[in-house]
């Protein structure tokens, strides 16, 4: 009996002795890029504060818009290192929060997982981006409505349809704020249209979409 | 015998008092209604009278995809979108998928395509792209 409580006393201390330790600096990153960046890039910061060396087993990412990279794969005690993780911001907007879990072969801190958190400015909010009509729908208006944010004051949006099939008209209804009437030549064909938004002081395009489809409306 | 049951009645406790702590916080949980999905079964059912969007990456849509699917997703929306809407119509369902059950990207189209667009009736197909292959098996 006390064989065995010294063998297991043992093999605590010689653990808890030769331990292997990844310290994060942080496993949570928020970035604001700003309109126009393609990309956010998180730098997760580790040391391996142990006296045994840590292999990273994986890395994987919560989605296909992540890319995660460790600069090694083994780190010795005592040295440093980061996870880099690259979001690519394409057409999203708003808060995203993506994840990076990391899997060692450290046994106390076995899988890490590391957030990443992009505030994407959103510069304008078009509510709704489509409208359409049902054929032979009666032929009245619908408005698409525009706020732009704070931080980027709008005084005057351009739109342009990408079809003569479909008029529209502008009307600001407030500061930052614009009222778009659309509404389509007939409702007795198919036809469609790309409407440009186009805030004057921004080089950055928005879109919505006017259709008539062959369906009664439900709008 | 009496001390391995005493251990693994101890290792156990730590892992209880976790399940207790972040109780509701489990991240696996699905923040979409039930209604809001569909299965593979019941979308097939669907047949012609669902549109499919496809919201992961284009190369994996390049790849391969549900016949008749729309590639939709963020990296390009505004590009996508019109030509997903160029397609829909009012009386049919939406199915969104991205790569498995752990992928977001569906969720997130289907949000955008319920809030932004205002389009009824859009869904999310359980377990992905994953689960098709499956079914297609």
């Amino acid at each position: 009996m006390r064989t065995r409580i010294f063998t297991f006393t043992l093999s605590i201390f010689v653990c808890a002795i030769a331990r292997a330790e990844l310290k994060w600096e942080q496993t949570a990153v928020e970035l604001h890029p700003t309109p126009g960046d393609k990309e956010a890039v998180g730098h997760f910061k580790y040391q391996n504060t142990g006296s045994q060396p840590v292999r990273f087993k994986s890395v994987h990412t919560s989605c296909g818009c992540t890319a995660a990279q460790s600069q090694k794969d083994e780190v010795p005690p005592g040295e440093k290192g980061e996870i880099t993780a690259t979001f690519k911001i394409g057409d999203r907007t708003g808060t995203q929060v993506k994840t990076v879990t990391v899997q060692t072969d450290d046994p106390m801190n076995a899988t890490t997982v590391l957030t990443l958190k992009a505030v994407i400015p959103q510069q304008l909010e078009i509510n709704p981006t489509f409208v359409f009509w049902g054929q032979g729908e009666a032929l009245k208006p619908k408005s698409i409505v525009v706020r732009a944010s704070k931080d980027f004051p709008v005084k005057q949006l351009r739109v342009t349809s990408s079809s003569p099939d479909f008029q529209t008209k502008v009307e600001q209804t407030g500061n930052g704020q614009f009222k778009i009437d659309i509404q389509p030549r007939d409702t007795s064909r198919n036809m469609d249209a790309t409407l440009i938004i186009q805030p004057e002081s921004s080089t950055k395009t928005f879109y919505a979409k006017a259709r008539v489809t062959n369906a009664a409306a439900i709008q | 015998m009496r001390q391995a049951v005493i251990l693994a009645g101890l290792a156990l406790l730590p892992g209880i008092g976790e399940a207790i702590y972040f109780r509701g916080k489990v991240s696996w949980q699905s923040p979409i209604p039930a209604s809001e999905m569909v299965t593979v079964d019941q979308a097939r059912s669907w047949s012609d009278g669902a549109i499919w969007a496809d919201a992961r990456p284009d190369e994996e849509f390049a790849h391969d995809h549900v016949p008749g699917a729309f590639s939709l997703n963020e990296d390009r929306w505004n590009e996508l979108l019109p030509q997903f809407l160029n397609a829909w119509s009012p009386e049919k369902r939406v199915v969104v998928y991205c790569s498995s059950q752990s992928c977001n990207a569906s969720r997130e189209v289907a949000r955008r395509l319920r809030d932004e667009a205002q389009l009824k009736n859009v869904f999310v197909l359980q377990g992905g792209w994953e689960e098709w292959l499956k079914s297609r098996k």
